[in-house]
């Protein structure tokens, strides 16, 4: 479930709004329906490693992997497809602790009003 | 209250880590900003397939623009009215090159601490302590007073602006990205401060201040011998002997001699041979098609964007194909229908500096003409990010600016830049150089070419000319101050009126020759005439051994086509050695070299003299007489808070040749004396020792193209944008002039006759877009030494041309 809402809702929203984007989407729907720590974690992870691995390559692909090669000898990676990796999974470790928060935020608003 | 701090913890961490991500620290990008696929660099790869057809509506134009894009992404622009054509210029420029165009004039202006922060601080007061803006300023209004020039610059300005206004934040160019700021609007000043670049680029050089230092030092007779105003071998551009059919104007008195010029330190550095070019045209009488045949090649520091765009301009009255800099509207180099012209830079001393005695320590006032006059300032506001703005006061006499009062440290820029000094720079002149370009692109024959070039201000060119009349012509052109012989060669006295610049060498004397006996017209930089010219210009061009080797060539030529042309430009052969290599041979002693040295001696003996990519011998000789150049001059010319330069090629080569036994060759340095064979001996045994020691064993690593190593880096330097090492031939005194990334920035050969045939290749691409494949698409061809046929088109629809898109712009 978050996983989809994250997929969709980054996928619109990056259209028009900065990347930073997929962190708030994270946040807010793991701290509305994530299940548990482990999920709220994982699926935003997911779903961000998959779009924009998806994304990366519908823009790269066509290049011939021409720029993502410039990229990586830039950064001293020397492989395109590192440089890839790397994008895809900053992006997804940003979402999945996003989302993370996003749940104990939702917790210990929770237990807040529990206690109260 | 645990769980409080814990909330907040949760809300902390995700905005913390958006932010850390979003940020540029030091030189490191804002690192998701960058990489994230929906707005960082990945949305600048563009796809190898291109888009065919387009049409967008822009209501800057006045009418409907169709622009055609060849297989090389070249831009024809079809418009019907000047406005138009250069409005599209704008745009597809813009479309092509943002980033390069405001890099650039960033860089001219002194303002890139803006998007860099405090490490250019050195450079930005460097521009504008020098008068890049002010230069600009007067440019501008000179440019603007004229109704043609004005509407080309207001038109490109505004076809800039619209296409900056159509990007959205995916689509910026990825160096933003990566240095994270973002364009801004385009401005007339900016096209002014691209052309004053030039200048700097051109004409900024400055000896004066090692030249007074020598003449501290040695006295008049040593600069006399050693820096001779006219050099010992020369071909001139004007050739020898043709008559001035002028009554020229009286030349300024000169003032008494003076030696009261006091000079204080930094270390001597010999300056680059990298500023050059080669031009030529054959008249029909050489040629196999009955036509003249036109060549240009301007040789430049080369770089990835490519320095040049090309693009086809046509509008009522214009077609004109060429390259133009990205920034300015209209064709620099180029052809139509009737005519071709082409440029090379004239070494004219068009830049002085005058020493000041000011009044005290508030600068307010200075010595001249036997009183106080007042001075001027100016507080230029450098921006910069991440600090705080700094102001920085620039005094100015009526000569101009006052560069430096304190020389700032660790910056190579200020060696040649005497402290106190107040600086007299043809760029500072109010100028409309666009005017020429205006005229040129425009003009069918000779007597337009003559009128184009009386606009033209700086950074003063051999401008070449041939027509379909078959006329051929040269013009050393610029705007050149009426000068004393010598003046400018040192440092000038800023207290006395007769050192002032004194009007102008009128346009109609500028050294200039029509249809030469000889059937051809050429020029590479050096001596514009022969010493019967009656105005000084300057008392050193470049050395001649580009512009002899060219008259060889052509000289012989009969039946020219333009294969036998283009082959020429790449021409590696080294007059130099020719003069030099026989000499010096016979004075190695082979007894006393080892095994490495001695092959080393065998190649370098059979050498052919060429610098091929493949010569053995090319490196050697290089290593071997620069080196020997070193250690003759070294020793007394290199001594410590006592900046000077060295006598030049010319003269070392006639102090070998003639002059054995001169006092020069003795190293000073230790007890012993030298003789001429020593140092020859030391020198080659130094170049054997120093090839292997950095490329192993004789052989194959010893070629020249492995040794000089080409390569084309991008603009700022950016690893991975630039080009890989090309394994190619050349050398800064062949015809070929390509060292390690200085040369022929945009080779072009055009045959005149009833349609025009041009060919062209430039090291790069259009695109200045590194995820482009049209980025650097021409630089294997250029390194080959192949041309592009280029497409002159007669109409959008011109069947004749490869057209792989098309962009129509209208109104509504």
């Amino acid at each position: 479930m978050v996983f989809l809402i994250v997929l969709i809702a980054s996928f619109l929203l990056q259209m028009i709004l900065p990347w930073w984007v997929v962190v708030l989407i994270s946040f807010a729907s793991c701290g509305l329906v994530g299940k548990t720590g482990k999920i709220a974690f994982w699926s935003p992870f997911l779903a961000i490693l998959a779009l924009w691995t998806g994304v990366a390559l519908f823009k790269s692909l066509p290049n011939d992997n021409v720029l993502a090669m410039r990229v990586a000898e830039m950064f001293g990676v020397r492989l395109w497809w590192l440089i890839l990796a790397i994008s895809a999974l900053l992006g997804a470790i940003a979402s999945g602790i996003s989302g993370y928060c996003g749940y104990h935020f939702r917790k210990a608003l929770l237990h807040k009003k529990a206690q109260a | 209250m645990m769980n409080k701090t814990k909330a907040l913890i949760c809300v902390i961490i995700p905005v913390l880590l958006a932010y850390a991500l979003n940020t540029k620290f030091g030189d490191t990008p804002p690192l998701l900003k960058f990489l994230n696929p929906f707005t960082g660099f990945w949305q600048n790869a563009e796809a190898t397939a291109v888009k065919l057809n387009k049409k967008i509506i822009l209501k800057g134009t006045h009418q409907n623009v169709d622009i055609a894009f060849d297989d090389r992404m070249i831009p024809h622009i079809f418009a019907q009215n000047d406005h138009d054509a250069y409005y599209a210029q704008g745009y597809v420029t813009a479309m092509h090159r943002l980033w390069q165009m405001d890099f650039q004039t960033r860089f001219a202006a002194g303002r890139l601490c803006e998007v860099v922060g405090r490490k250019a601080i050195e450079l930005d007061r460097y521009q504008r302590r020098m008068g890049m803006v002010y230069g600009a300023e007067k440019s501008l209004q000179g440019m603007m007073a004229d109704p043609e020039s004005r509407v080309m610059i207001l038109a490109y300005t505004q076809g800039i602006n619209d296409y900056i206004h159509s990007l959205s934040a995916a689509k910026v160019p990825l160096e933003y990205k990566l240095l994270d700021f973002k364009p801004e609007d385009w401005t007339p000043i900016k096209c002014a401060l691209l052309l004053k670049q030039m200048s700097a680029v051109l004409a900024m050089g400055s000896d004066e201040f090692y030249m007074t230092n020598i003449r501290n030092k040695f006295g008049t007779e040593v600069v006399k011998d050693l820096f001779p105003d006219y050099p010992f071998r020369e071909d001139p551009i004007i050739p020898a002997g043709t008559k001035w059919d002028f009554k020229a104007l009286p030349v300024p008195e000169a003032p008494a001699p003076d030696s009261s010029i006091l000079t204080e330190n930094i270390r001597t550095k010999e300056k680059e041979e990298g500023i050059g070019s080669n031009n030529w045209a054959l008249s029909g009488s050489k040629t196999a098609s009955g036509f003249p045949i036109l060549a240009n090649d301007p040789h430049l520091d080369l770089s990835l964007p490519s320095i040049w765009y090309q693009i086809q301009l046509h509008a009522p009255g214009l077609n004109a194909y060429g390259v133009s800099l990205p920034g300015a509207p209209g064709i620099i180099i180029g052809f139509n229908q009737k005519i071709a012209w082409g440029v090379t830079n004239v070494a004219a001393d068009v830049l002085d500096f005058y020493q000041i005695r000011f009044k005290d320590n508030t600068h307010s006032s200075y010595w001249y003409d036997n009183q106080w006059k007042k001075t001027t300032y100016q507080i230029e506001k450098i921006k910069i990010r991440g600090g705080a703005t700094e102001m920085d006061t620039v005094f100015y006499t009526h000569q101009g600016p006052v560069v430096y009062l304190q020389k700032p440290k660790d910056f190579s820029r200020s060696n040649n830049i005497p402290v106190g000094n107040a600086l007299r720079w043809i760029a500072h002149e109010k100028s409309n150089e666009l005017k020429t370009f205006y005229l040129l692109n425009r003009g069918s024959n000779y007597n337009d070419y003559r009128k184009a070039l009386t606009y033209y201000t700086a950074p003063a060119q051999n401008f070449i000319f041939a027509s379909a009349d078959n006329d051929i012509a040269i013009t050393a052109n610029g705007k050149f101050p009426l000068k004393w012989k010598d003046q400018g060669k040192f440092i000038l006295d800023g207290a006395d009126p007769k050192n002032d610049w004194h009007g102008w060498i009128p346009a109609a004397q500028n050294p200039t020759v029509k249809n030469p006996e000889r059937g051809f017209v050429s020029s590479a930089n050096q001596s514009s005439t022969d010493q019967s010219y009656p105005y000084y210009i300057n008392w050193e061009f470049s050395p001649y051994e580009r512009g002899k080797r060219i008259n060889d060539r052509l000289t012989v030529m009969t039946r020219a086509t333009a294969d036998s042309i283009i082959r020429m430009q790449t021409d590696n052969y080294s007059i130099h050695a020719q003069n030099l290599l026989p000499a010096v041979l016979k004075m190695v002693d082979e007894s006393k070299l080892n095994a490495t040295q001695k092959e080393g001696l065998t190649i370098v003996s059979k050498w052919d003299k060429y610098y091929n990519a493949n010569s053995v011998g090319a490196s050697i000789f290089d290593f071997w007489t620069k080196r020997l150049q070193e250690d003759i001059w070294y020793d007394e010319f290199t001594v410590a808070n006592i900046p000077m330069k060295y006598p030049s090629r010319d003269r070392t080569v006639q102090l070998i040749l003639n002059e054995p036994n001169s006092k020069w060759i003795d190293n000073v340095n230790t007890p012993a004396r030298e003789t001429l064979n020593d140092l020859v001996i030391e020198s080659f045994k130094f170049a054997c020792d120093t090839l292997e020691r950095r490329f192993g064993p004789i052989g194959k690593d010893w070629e020249w193209a492995n040794v000089k190593h080409t390569n084309v880096p991008h603009l700022a330097k950016i690893p991975g944008f630039g080009s890989k090492p090309l394994m190619i031939g050349g050398g800064k005194m062949t015809i070929n002039a390509l060292s390690e990334s200085n040369g022929p920035s945009w080779r072009m050969v055009v045959e005149l006759g009833k349609s025009p045939k041009g060919h062209g290749v430039f090291p790069g691409g259009q695109s200045g877009n590194p995820g482009s494949k049209f980025y650097d698409n021409m630089i294997d061809t250029w390194a080959n030494g192949q041309l592009y046929d280029l497409f002159f088109m007669q109409s959008a629809d011109d069947p004749s041309a490869k057209i792989i898109s098309r962009l129509k712009i209208s109104k509504k």
